[in-house]
């Protein structure tokens, strides 16, 4: 039931009364206030378990403590989160977690934003009455292909279990043993292999579930995160990516429930490292006619070439043999910037190529592993297929062709070859140094994932917007900058001098966009909705 | 007034060599109850019989079990009634003899039970290690079906209810009843959070009531004898005969079924026959099971039933009366439960899972000589960090004893540190 069908229940925490709906739990209740009740186990995509105790509440009228994750509000409620009571619990609670934990904090990863550690400061004593020998466990064991399990740290909130459970429904995970020497562990042949095992480590309050792929490698107080978005597939997870020395080293997921709610897939957490292993086109190239082999031109020349040679074959031969390329993999803005450019160019011819792969999963994963194939539909002017483009210049109805962020003769083979041979002219716009890069009579380097501001759709038609935490590598623009200097020299308006108003520019080209400015998209997304009204979600 | 002249209702048969079989049962008017249930009686006016006479819950809480009963959802939906034969509590061994000597007993119980709430389906959840008692209670079982006792229209009433056994694996904690039902669903028996209650959700997700062999045992009682001449045995709110488990240092260990409100001194010095040994003296008793706090031999002067041990500090509990002389160690003794509860604590929640096993810790070091002074006070305080603030009673069980032994004996404790030695004369030799 959404909340505004619930009816409000209004209660007193820590003497400040409050409303909430019904069914409301206390730790939510209290968070609406501003206060924090502290917990492990609870997380508000996971089922219940209560049992790390820590969220423990003084409730008047009732004899003893409870845990306010599984309380909810009552009317008249009176809640008291630092009464004697319940700070003689909590602290109770912070001292025996800690008697066999490690307080390895210096060598662990996980220091730095781990929650044992933050509320051991704010909520524990400072001290510890146990003087015995810890309890040992298992360390440093391979459970899976991306996590690493120390059986000392965990404080046994089985949030990894109720996730393997609840969310993937893959059950890899189990508690074993009993009392003070229970482990969690995979069933015996299993390993922690599916794929969203990172998000274990993402729940994980302390350092028990590393990932192979960011363990040792940062110290996280030196990470900022950028709220941006996963580009991996249709769904777009909501993310942020952690960046030192302008590097990506982490992915993590940013919850938003009308998408990804707390979770990504390991493919998408893991993408930023194939960015990084991919060789980089910075400069523009142009190939020497007859001299065999590039050569580096500054940006600007390189815009008047192309706009000269697109005039001269659109002259020629008609401006309906300039077509273009477009892709999921570009942002509306650059989508429609190709558009421009065909269209100024005197074209029509605009393909989508799509780049399918296994199955759409019940949770997250879509097979279409681009993150803005709608907004090529949208704002892209996508109007035919590859293997119609294709035809089309073989038959020598297409003479130049403009490739906005894809690699058509890498993904089309032979075809795509035989077609590239009967071209005049091959503009390629791309990141990173393609087959389709080195084939081109000119090829311009544009921003990666992580370098720009831009925005896309998601399969379900929401809005949402990438984020740079990156420096743009040399002389690498967002792609709708070159390809608007280009329309312009063919007559195009003036190129816009920012992603706002590159957005702007796109929104005004596309009716369900209409109104749209980008503070309305926010960090949440805007779903597009083509009957009412777009309205921002805080 | 002694009791000498009481005669057994729910131990009557079992000294009959033949008293596991079900001719024997019926030969002593067994099953008469189940008829009159089923054909005289609807299941609400069992249930009001049940209400009426008072009868508690014998596992150890004392709950009105027509209460618990009545919070079951009327009607025909799916519910179950299950039967906690995991007797695990220290000191306990009553509801063991009854399944032993007398399963048809506890069936035509559980059976009138299984009538009264409307469950179609009983389950009994019986101790592993109980491997006897098992196999007699599964003969017992389908004795009962071959003779139309159990299964389909029973008695030709028209009233169908199967009964299955079910053997835990030897986890005290599955005596903790949404721990049993877990265990009965095929997981880990792990106590549940409450609420929701069995009785609204409860086995496979629908309402349950769980209740002790021994209580179920006292059912026919009420259903032939009437409510009212039940309620006339025993003291007031605290009705019917109860099966007190005597161990320890006394002449006659075992099971001794009394009214509830026998005075525990006439329990262990008329009827258990007294002190083991002459020139050792009664030093303490534990009244209700090791889970409940500890009565010194000056306040044994106490009436066996729940609200005159709750009034004296403590519990009636599983009524596990464990008789201790002035040769045991309390230091030893309380190490020897926190091992116990160390070993039983299922790991879930923090206070229990990490505080058991530091108990051990701290009465080790006491126990060896090496402790000191400021860990008696340490004890204490970790009882009030873990009572009260865990999912299940197994933390208060271990929180409230060692509050007990080191509050009363606490010279003694002491003792371990200063003297770094035994001040029970002389230590047990068995350590």
């Amino acid at each position: 039931m959404a909340d505004s069908q619930r009816e409000p229940v209004t209660l007193t925490i820590d003497g400040r009364s409050v409303t909430v709906p019904a069914g409301t739990n206390l730790i939510e209740a209290a968070r609406t206030l501003g206060i924090e009740i502290p917990h492990f186990c609870y997380h508000r995509n996971l089922s219940i378990a209560g049992n790390c105790r820590m969220c423990l509440v003084d409730i008047e009228k009732v004899p003893k403590n409870q845990i306010a994750c599984s309380t909810s509000v009552a009317p008249g409620m009176v809640v008291r989160t630092r009464s004697e009571k319940a700070v003689k619990a909590r602290q109770g609670v912070m001292e025996f977690l800690l008697i066999n934990h490690p307080l390895d904090c210096p060598i662990c990863d996980q220091a730095g934003e781990c929650v044992l550690q933050d509320f051991s400061y704010h909520y524990g004593t400072g001290g510890s009455r146990f003087e015995g020998e810890k309890v040992h466990n298992e360390k440093n064991v391979d459970i899976g292909p991306h996590i690493v399990f120390d059986g000392e740290r965990c404080i046994k909130c089985t949030r990894c279990i109720r996730f393997c459970d609840e969310v993937t429904h893959t059950h890899e995970l189990a508690l074993f043993s009993r009392g003070d020497h229970t482990i969690i562990g995979t069933f015996p042949g299993s390993r922690l292999d599916n794929d969203y095992s990172g998000c274990t480590v993402d729940l994980c309050p302390v350092g028990a579930l590393t990932l192979k792929e960011f363990r040792f490698r940062q110290r996280v107080w030196f990470l900022e995160n950028t709220p941006s978005v996963c580009a991996g597939c249709g769904r777009g997870c909501n993310v942020d990516l952690a960046i030192n020395e302008n590097r990506i080293w982490r992915m993590t997921p940013r919850e938003n429930d009308a998408v990804n709610r707390s979770w990504m897939c390991d493919e998408g957490r893991l993408s930023f490292l194939r960015y990084q292993q991919t060789e980089r086109l910075g400069r523009a190239r142009a190939e020497a006619t007859g001299a065999g082999g590039a050569r580096e031109i500054p940006p600007e020349p390189a815009w008047e070439m192309a706009a000269a040679t697109l005039g001269e074959i659109a002259r020629k031969h008609g401006g309906g043999t300039i077509a273009g390329i477009t892709s999921g993999h570009a942002t509306l803005e650059e989508q429609a910037a190709l558009s421009e450019l065909i269209a100024r160019a005197g074209g029509s011819r605009i393909a989508l190529p799509v780049h399918e792969r296994g199955e759409d999963d019940a949770l997250l994963i879509r097979k279409d592993k681009t993150a803005n194939a709608a907004g090529a539909r949208l704002a892209g002017g996508a109007n035919c297929s590859m293997e119609e483009l294709l035809s089309a210049v073989r038959t020598g109805q297409v003479r130049a062709l403009v490739v906005l962020r894809e690699d058509p003769l890498a993904d089309f083979g032979e075809e795509a070859k035989v077609a590239r041979g009967a071209l005049d002219f091959l503009l390629t716009l791309d990141w990173r140094v393609t087959p389709t890069v080195n084939a081109s009579d000119l090829a311009l380097p544009v921003s990666a994932y992580g370098e720009m501001d831009g925005s896309i759709v998601n399969f379900e038609g929401r809005l949402q917007l990438l984020r740079p935490g990156l420096r743009p590598y040399q002389e690498s623009d967002p792609a709708w900058r070159p390809l608007l200097e280009i329309a312009s020299r063919l007559g195009g308006s003036a190129v816009p001098k920012s992603f706002r108003e590159a957005f702007r520019w796109t929104a005004s080209r596309v009716p369900l966009f209409a109104g749209i400015d980008t503070p309305a998209v926010g960090k949440l997304g805007l779903q597009l909705d083509s009957t009412s009204s777009p309205r921002g979600e805080a | 007034m002694s009791h000498d002249a009481y005669s057994p209702l729910l131990l009557k048969n079992i000294h009959r060599a033949d008293s596991a079989t079900l001719a024997a049962y019926r030969e002593s008017g067994g099953y008469r109850a189940l008829e009159r249930a089923l054909k005289e009686m609807s299941p609400e006016q069992v249930l009001e019989e049940v209400k009426a006479s008072g009868l508690r819950g014998r596992g150890g809480a004392g709950f009105p079990t027509g209460m618990k009963w009545s919070f079951m959802p009327k009607g025909e939906g799916e519910k179950y009634l299950v039967l906690n034969a995991d007797e695990s509590e220290p000191g306990t061994f009553k509801d063991r003899l009854l399944m032993e000597r007398d399963p048809h007993l506890v069936l035509e119980g559980f059976l009138i039970g299984c009538y009264a709430v409307g469950c179609r389906h009983g389950y009994i959840y019986i101790r592993g290690e109980f491997v006897h008692a098992h196999r007699v209670l599964l003969k017992a079982v389908e004795d009962a079906r071959a003779a139309g006792l159990a299964g389909k229209n029973i008695l030709g009433s028209g009233f169908d209810c199967e009964i299955t056994l079910y053997r835990g694996a030897g986890a005290y904690i599955c005596g903790e009843e949404t721990a049993l039902l877990e265990s009965l669903e095929g997981k880990r028996g792990m106590p549940r959070l409450k609420p929701p209650f069995p009785a609204q959700v409860g086995l496979y997700g629908k309402p349950t009531s769980v209740n002790n062999v021994e209580t179920v045992a006292n059912v026919p009682l009420i259903v032939e004898m009437g409510s009212s001449w039940y309620a006339s045995i025993g003291r007031p709110k605290n009705t019917g005969p109860k099966l007190y488990c005597v161990s320890g240092h006394v002449r006659r260990p075992g099971v001794y079924e009394f009214p509830l409100g026998v005075p525990l001194k006439e329990l262990v010095f008329e009827h258990a026959g007294g002190m083991l040994r002459k020139d050792r003296p009664l030093k303490a008793v534990v009244p209700g099971g090791s889970s409940v706090p500890i009565l010194p031999a000056e306040k044994c002067d106490v009436l066996m039933d729940f609200d005159s041990l709750a009034a004296a500090g403590t519990m009636l509990g599983s009524a596990g009366v464990i008789v201790m002389d002035d040769s045991v160690c309390m230091v030893d003794a309380l190490l020897n439960l926190a091992r116990f509860y160390a070993h039983e604590s299922c790991g879930q929640c923090t206070p229990c899972r990490e505080g058991c096993g530091w108990y051990v810790q701290i009465l080790d070091r006491l126990e060896r000589g090496e402790g000191k002074s400021s860990d008696l006070d340490l004890l204490l305080d970790l009882s009030d960090r873990i009572q009260g603030n865990t999912i299940c009673p197994l933390g208060d069980a271990v929180a409230m004893p060692v509050r007990s032994y080191v509050n009363v004996f606490r010279d003694e404790f002491q003792h371990h540190v200063t003297q770094k030695r035994c001040l029970a004369k002389p230590a047990t030799a068995s350590r």
